[in-house]
């Protein structure tokens, strides 16, 4: 209804505006992506007199040549692992953790709370060093476990507030008729809480994905062999390499962006639908 | 089917008391209905019943057995919400037959019991679909057969009509007293409508501030309410209520209104003269014509409702309600007269709304 309303509202003069500066923001995003990706079309001589332009050659084998590598595909599985097992510990921790603030009231439940939700103030990298002092002593270095496990850690503190605002959305009656059926917290965080949870799975999932498959520092300090390396690793040691072919570093960079991209665009709704679940009353 | 019995229950969120000593005893396969004002505890004496509350202090027995320390399932008791409460993402056989799944029955067993429920509600064909491609009132039939798949020993009902429009209620109203003629449960209800509550149950409880203030059959409660309370929350339209004083009119007892209006009042009642009371006339002991005091006054509103015809109008300063026949020719503006038996004339005690 306020969407309609503030619509009918608009002047063509604020629409102009509108429209005028989310295309500035929308060119600021999507320049340095399109000159990217066209960059690994493009010879190495071609990208210094044209790098923003079409490419005057259209260079396939840039392309082709990381996609029949072996490395872009196992340094894909390394991070596609490290995600993916990131993403099931936080939701299923991060859900049992949100459910029992949201349902179980116990002494010391909010600081405990708190304390998760301190850690949105401290990103892995601040605390690096004791970081990897503690892995090295539980014997994880140059392990997935080694990046997987503080991800899971400092991701905590999102998904437990996500999760918990989702779970207490959910009808209180529902609890009862539930508890009624026979169901204690365990039955009903698994055959009612979770399957009504979907959007806000998704959401956590998405955003501890792509948290994990961005993720630079952690893999860097904690893995030392070369195969276990995830994606943006593998970007530094292949610059490394090839620092003088940009073409190439360009279209190894375009490669690993695009999943992402994908995923995003597939997964947007649910994103948002997470991120405001709760906001009105449906 | 089980008896129910509460003894001396109480509950106190903190310093604040809402149940206040309450015990009540509910024969085996009885319908008893709780009703009163919003607040009144009804629904939180009906949660401790359930299991979904805890009890400051008090017993709660179903079936002779103290299930105080039981949880909702041990003390095997079926629940319909207000809400329904149906599992959004599970179907209607799979909501009818979750409580069943938990305890452990077979596959055809459950199957066999969600249909037989299914048949006796007429949900058989529904049964694959979810609670969101279902209408109200057949969402109310599924949180029903929820119940009743469980075969409980008591079954709560939480204000279950009140999502539905006026025409559905009626009729869903109907089904669960078929329902309960069908399996003869003991049931306890709990609505503020009073016109369910009498339809529907063989006694019926009014509650008012946590306090049970009379039990008994509907009948019971409209003819002889203990009090002021009662009267004024069973009968629709409410029980106009006058201030007087008790006096005599002829040698008979009388109520004397503040503008100087005697109304005579049945010898029987308990009452002294001089004592300040208030009398209690329900709108529909009115007739147009007949032995007794005659009431009158100007009209001021006239609803016609189609059989009966509710007319407002002015008697002794105050605003009174009177249900006629539908013909009555009562027009805003002109007088009505009517009469009322003084054996229809209810006397409460001004100062404790005792009935006397």
């Amino acid at each position: 209804m306020t969407d309609t309303t503030s619509a009918v509202r608009m002047t063509t003069g604020t629409r102009i505006y509108l429209y005028v500066s989310l295309s500035l923001v929308a060119m600021l995003v999507l320049i340095p992506l399109v000159t990217t990706a066209l960059g690994g079309f493009k010879s190495l001589g071609d990208l210094r007199v044209n790098p923003f332009g079409l490419p005057s050659e259209w260079v396939w084998s840039n392309y082709l040549d990381i996609l029949f590598g072996d490395r872009y595909w196992r340094q894909m599985l390394n991070s596609l692992f490290i995600a993916i097992v990131t993403v099931m510990l936080t939701v299923i921790v991060s859900a049992m953790a949100a459910f029992t603030f949201a349902h179980v009231k116990f002494f010391g439940a909010n600081q405990l709370l708190n304390y998760f939700l301190i850690g949105l103030m401290f990103p892995a990298a601040t605390a690096i060093l004791p970081l990897f002092i503690r892995i090295r002593d539980l014997g994880l270095l140059d392990t997935y476990w080694g990046v997987i496990l503080p991800q899971v850690a400092f991701g905590l503190g999102m998904s437990i507030l996500l999760f918990r605002n989702y779970f207490r959305n959910l009808p209180e009656e529902l609890f009862q008729a539930a508890f009624v059926d026979g169901c204690g917290y365990i039955r009903f965080f698994w055959h009612i809480s979770m399957p009504l949870s979907r959007p806000i799975v998704s959401t956590v999932s998405i955003i501890t994905f792509v948290h994990s498959w961005n993720s630079y520092i952690l893999p860097l300090i904690m893995l030392n062999t070369e195969t276990k390396y995830p994606w943006p690793l593998g970007i530094m040691v292949y610059r490394g390499e090839f620092g003088t072919e940009w073409q190439l570093v360009l279209a190894f960079i375009t490669l690993t962006i695009l999943p992402t991209v994908i995923v995003f665009f597939v997964a947007q709704k649910h994103i948002i639908a997470g991120l405001t679940a709760g906001a009105v009353k449906s | 089917m089980a008896s129910v019995e509460l003894r001396d229950i109480r509950k106190s969120y903190g310093v604040l008391e809402v149940i206040h000593d309450v015990s009540l005893s509910i024969r085996e396969g009885e319908f008893i209905a709780l009703v009163g004002p919003s607040g009144c505890g009804k629904s939180t004496l009906l949660r401790m019943i359930a299991g979904l509350e805890e009890i400051t202090d008090g017993e709660v027995l179903i079936g002779g057995k103290v299930v105080n320390p039981l949880t909702p399932r041990e003390r095997n008791i079926a629940m319909v919400f207000q809400s329904y409460a149906l599992y959004p993402h599970m179907t209607v056989a799979e909501n009818m037959g979750f409580n069943l799944k938990l305890s452990g029955l077979s596959k055809p067993e459950i199957s066999k019991r969600v249909g037989e429920a299914a048949r006796m509600l007429a949900l058989t064909e529904l049964l694959d679909r979810k609670p969101s491609q279902l209408s109200g009132g057949q969402r109310q039939r599924v949180a029903m057969g929820r119940a009743i798949v469980r075969d409980p020993a008591v079954f709560l009902f939480d204000e279950p009509l009140s999502n539905l429009d006026a025409k559905l209620r009626v009729q869903m109203r109907t089904e669960i007293k078929a329902l309960h003629q069908k399996v003869a449960t003991t049931s306890i209800y709990v609505t503020h409508d009073q016109i369910e509550a009498m339809t529907l149950a063989d006694r019926i409880v009014v509650l008012n501030g946590g306090r049970i203030e009379q039990v008994g059959t509907p009948l019971e409660l409209y003819r002889t309410p203990a009090n002021l309370f009662v009267a004024g929350f069973i009968g629709s339209p409410a029980m106009n209520v006058l201030d007087g004083t008790v006096d005599a009119e002829d040698g008979e007892p009388a109520v004397r209104l503040r503008d100087g209006t005697a109304i005579r009042i049945a010898p029987e009642r308990k009452v002294r003269r001089g004592q300040a009371v208030r009398i209690g006339l329900r709108p529909e002991h009115f007739v147009a014509s007949g032995e007794g005091n005659a009431i009158a006054g100007p009209t001021r509103l006239v609803e016609p409702t189609g059989a009966q015809t509710h007319v407002l109008f002015e008697f002794a300063g105050e605003q009174i309600t009177a249900v006629v026949d539908g013909d009555h020719p009562a027009r805003h503006g002109t007088l009505f007269k009517a009469a009322m038996d003084r054996s229809q004339i209810y006397v409460f005690d001004r100062a404790t709304g005792a009935a006397l």
